[in-house]
């Protein structure tokens, strides 16, 4: 109810604020230019957020310290903590960080943050910034109609800045367009009541403009006319940071459950920053006088101070609750929950597709490998049971032919089961995750995308074939004919020794063990075919398994031939390098083949 | 100076492409090395004295290591060439 009158309600008063004063009209507009300006400069950072940042990211947030000051320089060079956000959630989301680095970026971002307002109050207010907002916006939008997709990011990011740039030059000519028909300075209210008002104000001007950037751009401009006094300007940017978190909390609502309990550590994070700054609010202003006095801003530079409160007030907020983080962490672990209400329990689930790893194609691709992943561990854990084999002992050391003597069960597993709980659904929502990620993606990408769904299918097809194998051998395993037990035997090493490749293939970094390990597989495969290598004509014809064996025996040949084709082929697509594939083709399998008849 | 050169000289200012290709060349070259290595050390295995069993083994991958290694010098090549 509340969400559909706000927005008429907005429109309203601001209809209302142009018809009564066209200064109004100058800042809104400033505001908004401004705002499109960093949705320009969103857009043009995530056209480079397929492979660079990521590394980054990747690389420079297994320490806290580290992930802090990610969060800093990101938010830093690119003038939006939001893109951030979104970024650590797609992240979180796609399982590449853990929630400790997650809240540490966002602990760095907000300190980023602060850059906005040193650069404005620095250099925004004093310079005429508007005349370099036009050159970059012809640059901006020429590259942005350029194919090439670092062009276009850059284009945009051009884009972004000339709006930016536009959007304070709009906003500080209003703002002294307005002094001279209204004083706000008048309004000004002191003491704890005023501080009260303009946390409130703040709050309010950053919920409805979805960034607390913008706010603190609009109060400096504010500030430089003398529309508002000097305190009002701290208490309104103490509402602007517990303004964002609220944005932050409304849209995590749609979010999975990181994106929620990131919001919540953001939430947590600057109610208790800003608690603790309003308690203290005499001491932070003293000190932001010192410091000021030390580093030479002058006693009435109003605009550099607030910078400096600004600075002051983040960086004491993050030092306070660094060294509660893991505890913060576990709360937010324990009280944010996943929606366990998700149908039957036993039925297993995507654990890393979600919306939120939507927004970055690199991201939905990383989430659909490891979703991938998941669904091959649960296929391994059927293929493995079919076989009558532990797990366990297939990743072991321990010899095949020891491992093939351990029956998993002394009857054959319910694999039509097994397939219900834990590949069904996961399958499908595999699927439709990746319909729905392809319409953000580049052509590259999407053959790519396509690859995986290939993998999958090919856990799936390989898990069903399974099926039918395990119906013979279980029975012929364990048969008291010597011969179709050892041929059945044969069968549950080779796959058996698939599994263990390929389960050391997904642990492994050395690229070279990888494509050996998957191409000795390739020809070991070939041993399959029992009607090329003559091992069936040779029982058949010295009467040493029946026919129905023989058929029995082809048929099953067939289905291992089947399953491990699937299964390299799988692991070809989810663990080897689009730029190495160096497998090798069926000719160069015949050749090592022949070459090995020959010995 | 036309868009299609402006474009060009910021691509090659900013070294755009070559970062890309130069990357995948790199990589390419690093698993050849690391192959070349294992092929040496098989060799080395394969003078020692083996039963038939891990001879054989050996001898495999190192046929296989042949082929990859032919595989990667090609690809090398046609980075080469662009």
């Amino acid at each position: 109810m509340l969400k559909k009158i706000f927005l008429p309600s907005i429109l309203l008063v601001l209809a209302y604020g142009f018809w009564i004063s066209p200064d109004f009209k100058e800042i809104a507009a400033g505001v908004a230019i401004f705002l499109f300006g960093m949705i320009s400069l969103e857009e043009g950072f995530k056209a480079f957020s397929g492979g660079t940042l990521e590394n980054i990211l990747q690389k420079s947030t297994d320490r806290l310290h580290k992930s802090i000051s990610f969060g800093f320089v990101a938010t830093a060079i690119m003038q939006s903590s939001s893109l951030v956000s979104v970024l650590t959630i797609s992240f979180l989301g796609a399982g590449l960080i853990g929630l400790t680095q997650g809240v540490g970026i966002i602990l760095g971002a907000n300190i980023g943050t602060t850059t906005g307002a040193w650069l404005m109050a620095g250099f925004g207010l004093k310079v005429k910034i508007s005349a370099y907002a036009m050159p970059m916006l012809v640059f901006g939008v020429i590259l942005i109609f350029q194919k090439s997709k670092s062009l276009k990011g850059i284009g945009y990011v051009l884009t972004g800045l000339g709006f930016l740039f536009l959007g304070i030059h709009y906003m500080k000519e209003g703002f002294e367009a307005f002094k001279a028909s209204i004083d706000l300075a008048s309004l000004a209210v002191d003491g704890l009541k005023g501080l009260f008002i303009f946390i409130g104000i703040g709050i309010l001007a950053t919920v409805v403009m979805q960034s607390s950037h913008a706010t603190i751009v609009l109060i400096l401009a504010a500030l430089s006319v003398g529309q508002i006094t000097y305190e009002n300007a701290l208490a309104l940017t103490i509402g602007a940071n517990i303004g964002t978190t609220i944005t932050a909390v409304i849209g995590s609502l749609s979010s999975n459950i990181d994106g929620k309990r990131l919001a919540g550590a953001h939430f947590i994070f600057n109610v208790t920053t800003a608690a603790i700054a309003v308690l203290i609010m005499d001491q932070i202003m003293y000190a932001v006088d010192v410091i000021s006095t030390s580093i030479g801003i002058a006693e009435d530079n109003h605009t550099l101070k607030l910078a400096v409160f600004d600075s002051l007030f983040k960086i004491m907020g993050v030092v306070l609750f660094i060294p509660f983080i893991g505890k913060l962490v576990s709360f937010l672990e324990n009280t944010l929950r996943s929606d366990s209400s998700k149908g039957d329990k036993d039925i297993d689930h995507a654990l890393y597709l979600n919306d939120s790893v939507l927004e970055i194609p690199a991201t939905a691709m990383a989430a659909l490998t490891r979703e991938t992943r998941h669904l091959y561990d649960n296929a391994f854990e059927i293929i493995a049971h079919g076989l009558n084999l532990h797990r366990a002992n297939i990743v072991s050391t321990m010899d095949l032919e020891e491992v093939i003597k351990v029956s998993y069960s002394q009857n054959a597993v319910d694999i039509d089961d097994f397939y219900n709980r834990r590949i069904k659904s996961l399958y499908g929502e595999i699927i439709d995750f990746a319909s729905r990620a392809q319409s953000e993606m580049t052509p590259e990408d999407i053959e790519s995308l396509y690859q995986l769904k290939l993998a999958n299918r090919d856990i799936v097809e390989a898990v069903k074939d399974t099926k039918h194998l395990q119906k013979n051998l279980v029975k012929y395993s364990t048969s008291t004919n010597e011969h179709i037990k050892e041929q059945y035997n044969t069968i549950r090493i080779g796959l058996a020794e698939l599994l263990r490749n390929i389960d050391i293939i997904g642990t492994s970094d050395e690229e070279d063990e990888i494509i050996l390990l998957l191409s000795k597989a390739k020809v070991h495969t070939e041993r399959y075919d029992i009607l090329a290598n003559g091992t069936l004509d040779n029982l058949i014809r010295n009467g040493l398994i029946s026919n129905e064996m023989g058929t029995s025996l082809m048929n099953d040949s067939a289905y291992a031939y089947d399953i491990s084709k699937k299964l390299i082929a799988m692991a070809e697509s989810i663990f080897i390098d689009v730029d190495n594939k160096m497998i090798l083709s069926d000719e160069d399998v015949d050749s090592i083949l022949e070459k090995k008849d020959d010995q | 100076m036309s868009i299609a050169k402006f474009i060009d000289s910021v691509k090659e200012s900013l070294g755009l492409d070559e970062f890309k290709k130069k990357g995948k060349k790199k990589s390419i070259k690093t698993l050849l090395k690391k192959l070349e290595d294992r092929r040496e050390k098989i060799q080395k295995a394969l003078g020692k004295k083996l039963d038939k069993k891990e001879k054989k083994a050996l001898s495999e991958e190192l046929d296989i290591i042949a082929l990859h290694i032919k595989e990667g010098e090609k690809r090398l090549d046609r980075f080469n060439n662009r």
